[in-house]
C-alpha cells in the first residue's frame, strides 16, 4: 500500500500543474477554460518529440511551458479580441491544437522507453532514499507554487484575482480586463503544458489524445483538496490544488489496484467530480448555474 | 477638475424595434470641485449620463472632457485612473472574495493598474499600506479599520457601501460618481453613508456627481441641482437658488411622473437600462 501512495505521490506531483493551472483560470480568473485539454496534449508531445531527438529535459520542460502558455493566450485573444464566448474560445483552441499537436508530433504517439528519464542525469542527491524522481517532482513543484503563490501576492496578482471577482469593479479601478485574462490563461496552459511533459515522461509515452478530460481531471484536483484544507487564503489554495493532485491519484491508483478496469477510469473520474458539483457545498464559478450571482 | 460635456449623443434600440435617442446634443459644464446632484425620473437618463461618463457606455458622438483631458477618447478602463465611482448595488462596488485591505489597494493603485512590470514589485497590502488603511479608517471614524483581514463578503451591504466610498476616494480621483448609492440601504445606513459622503467630498475636494432619487437628498447635499428628464436638463440651481424649493415644488416642476421612494415606497422601480 505504500509503494502505491509513493507512485501516487510522484503521479500527483507530476499533475500537480494541471491543478495549478485549472486554479488560475477557474478559481482566480472565473474562466473556465477548456483549452487545457489541448495544452495538456500539446506540452507531453512537445516534450516526448524533443526528448525523443535528444534534447535535454530541462529544455523540453521549458519548451512544453511556452507551447503551453501560447495555446492559451490563443484562447485569451479569441475570447478577448473578437468577443466570442469563454467556453466557446476554449473549445476552438482545443480542436485546432489537436490537428497541431498530431503534425508536431508525426504520430499519434511517441514512447520514451529507450530514452533515459531526464532524471537520470541529474547528479545524484545524496537524499538518503531512492525515490529521486519524486524528490525531484516535489522541488519543481515547490518551485512553481512558490513563484505562483509570490506573483499572486504583488499588486499583479491582486488585479488578476479582482477580475475574477468583480470584472465590473476591476475595470473601475483601472485594470484591463484583456490583458488579465490573456496573461492569466496563458500562464496557467502554461503550467498545464509543463505538467503535460511531466505525465508524458513519467508514464514513459506521450499520446495525442492525452489531454482528454484534463479540465475535468483539474477540477476534481482543485476541489478535493479545497474540501480537505478548506483555504481562506490564496498561498493555502495552492497547496490544497497540490494536494488535491496528489490524493486524486491516489484514490484512483486505489481504485485500480480493487480492480479497476483503467478503460473505466474517465468514467469514474466524472461521477466523482459529478457528486462532489451536485453536493452543491462547492461553488463553481462559470459552472454550476448560481455561478455569477453573487459576483 | 473642470467636467465639460459638449454635444452628446447617446440612443439605444427598443425592444420592440425601432430606436430612442436619449440624449441628443446634450450640454453640461462643472466646475472644478463642484458638489452636483442629478435628479430625475427613471429613464430620464441620470445614470446612463454617468456610464457615458465612466466609459461603461460608449456615446454616440459629442465630447467629455475632464481638466481638457478627452475622457471620451478612452476606454471605461483607462478613465478609471481619473475618475472614483461607486455604484448603486453594494455588490457590484467591491471584490467580495478579497479583504477590506485588499479592496484598499486595487482602488489605490488605480493610477497605475498592477498589471505592469512595477505592479511585480514586491508583497501588497504590505505592512505600511495596512498602516495607512488602519489609519484612514479609524480616522474617519469607521468599525472597520479593526477588519482589514476580513473579506469583503462578510460584511453587510451598509459597510460594503462605506468600504465602496472610502476606495472611490482613494488614488486621487478627479471625479467621484456616485450613482444612487444609498438607494439599496436602510435609513439608518443611508444617513451614516451620506454623512460619509459629504465629508469625503468635502476633504478631496473633487468634482462630484451624485445622481439620486430621493428629493430630500437632493434638497439638501451638493452645491447645484439639476434636473434630468428624457435626456434634457429641465432644471438646474445653485445651492442659493436651491433654497425656496421644496419636493413637492420640485414634483411640480418636473411634471406628474417624478417619484421620490422615499415617500411613495412601492412605487421604488428597478433602474433604467
Amino acid at each position: 500500500m505504500l509503494t502505491l501512495w509513493l507512485g501516487a505521490y510522484d503521479q500527483g506531483l507530476a499533475y500537480a500543474g494541471l491543478a495549478l493551472g485549472t486554479y488560475l483560470t477557474l478559481r482566480v480568473l472565473n474562466f473556465p477554460d477548456l483549452t487545457v485539454d489541448g495544452s495538456f496534449a500539446l506540452g507531453g508531445g512537445t516534450a516526448a518529440l524533443l526528448i525523443s531527438k535528444g534534447v535535454s529535459v530541462p529544455v523540453a520542460l521549458l519548451m512544453a511551458f511556452g507551447f503551453g502558455c501560447l495555446a492559451g493566450l490563443a484562447t485569451g485573444l479569441i475570447h478577448t479580441r473578437l468577443g466570442v464566448n469563454d467556453l466557446f474560445a476554449g473549445i476552438l483552441t482545443t480542436t485546432g491544437l489537436y490537428s497541431i499537436t498530431l503534425r508536431l508530433m508525426g504520430r499519434s504517439n511517441i514512447p520514451l522507453t529507450d530514452t533515459p528519464r531526464g532524471i537520470d542525469r541529474l547528479p545524484d542527491l545524496n537524499a538518503g532514499f531512492d525515490d529521486e524522481w519524486g524528490l525531484a517532482l516535489s522541488l519543481v513543484v515547490l518551485g512553481l507554487g512558490l513563484i505562483l503563490g509570490l506573483l499572486l501576492s504583488t499588486d499583479f496578482g491582486l488585479a488578476l484575482r479582482a477580475l475574477g471577482n468583480n470584472p465590473t469593479m476591476a475595470r473601475a479601478n483601472g485594470i484591463n480586463q484583456r490583458r488579465g485574462l490573456n496573461i492569466g490563461i496563458a500562464a496557467a496552459n502554461g503550467l498545464v503544458g509543463l505538467s503535460g511533459a511531466l505525465v508524458a515522461l513519467f508514464q514513459g509515452f506521450a499520446d495525442v489524445t492525452m489531454g482528454i478530460g484534463s479540465l475535468i481531471l483539474g477540477l476534481g484536483m482543485v476541489i478535493i483538496g479545497e474540501s480537505i484544507l478548506r483555504p481562506r487564503t490564496v498561498p493555502m489554495a495552492l497547496l490544497a490544488a497540490v494536494l488535491g493532485a496528489v490524493v486524486f491519484r491516489g484514490l484512483i491508483a486505489v481504485a485500480l489496484a480493487l480492480g479497476l478496469e483503467p478503460v473505466d477510469l474517465k468514467l469514474v473520474t466524472a461521477l466523482l467530480l459529478l457528486v462532489a458539483l451536485a453536493a452543491g457545498r462547492l461553488r463553481i464559478p462559470g459552472l454550476s448555474s448560481q455561478a455569477r450571482s453573487e459576483s | 477638475m473642470t467636467l465639460e460635456i459638449a454635444n452628446l449623443s447617446w440612443g439605444h434600440p427598443l425592444p420592440g424595434g425601432g430606436w430612442r435617442q436619449l440624449f441628443d446634443d446634450f450640454n453640461l459644464s462643472c466646475q472644478s470641485g463642484q458638489f452636483v446632484v442629478v435628479i430625475g425620473n427613471n429613464g430620464s437618463g441620470k445614470s446612463t449620463l454617468l456610464n457615458l461618463i465612466a466609459g461603461t457606455l460608449r456615446q454616440g458622438g459629442g465630447r467629455i472632457t475632464l481638466g481638457g483631458r478627452p475622457l471620451h477618447r478612452y476606454r471605461d478602463h483607462r478613465r478609471a485612473r481619473w475618475l472614483g465611482r461607486v455604484m448603486q448595488n453594494p455588490l457590484e462596488g467591491t471584490c467580495p472574495g478579497l479583504s477590506i485591505a485588499e479592496n484598499l489597494r486595487l482602488a489605490e493603485r488605480r493610477r497605475h493598474s498592477g498589471l505592469s512590470a512595477q505592479g511585480l514589485l514586491g508583497l501588497r497590502p504590505s505592512q505600511a499600506d495596512r498602516r495607512r488603511y488602519q489609519d484612514l479608517l479609524a480616522r474617519l471614524g469607521l468599525p472597520l479599520a479593526g477588519r482589514l483581514d476580513t473579506l469583503v463578503v462578510e460584511l453587510s451591504g451598509g459597510q460594503r457601501q462605506t468600504l465602496s466610498l472610502v476606495m472611490a476616494t482613494l488614488g486621487d480621483p478627479e471625479l467621484l460618481l456616485l450613482d444612487e448609492h444609498t438607494a439599496a440601504l436602510d435609513p439608518k445606513a443611508e444617513a451614516t453613508v451620506m454623512g460619509l459622503t459629504e465629508q469625503l467630498v468635502r476633504q478631496l475636494g473633487a468634482t462630484t456627481f451624485m445622481v439620486t432619487h430621493s428629493l430630500e437628498q437632493a434638497l439638501q447635499y451638493g452645491d447645484r441641482l439639476v434636473m434630468l428628464r428624457d435626456g434634457q436638463l429641465i432644471g438646474d440651481w445653485s445651492a442659493e437658488a436651491r433654497e425656496g424649493l421644496t419636493p413637492a415644488s420640485l414634483r411640480g416642476l418636473y411634471g406628474s411622473a417624478i417619484v421620490d421612494p422615499t415617500e411613495q415606497p412601492t412605487a421604488h422601480a428597478p433602474a433604467a437600462p
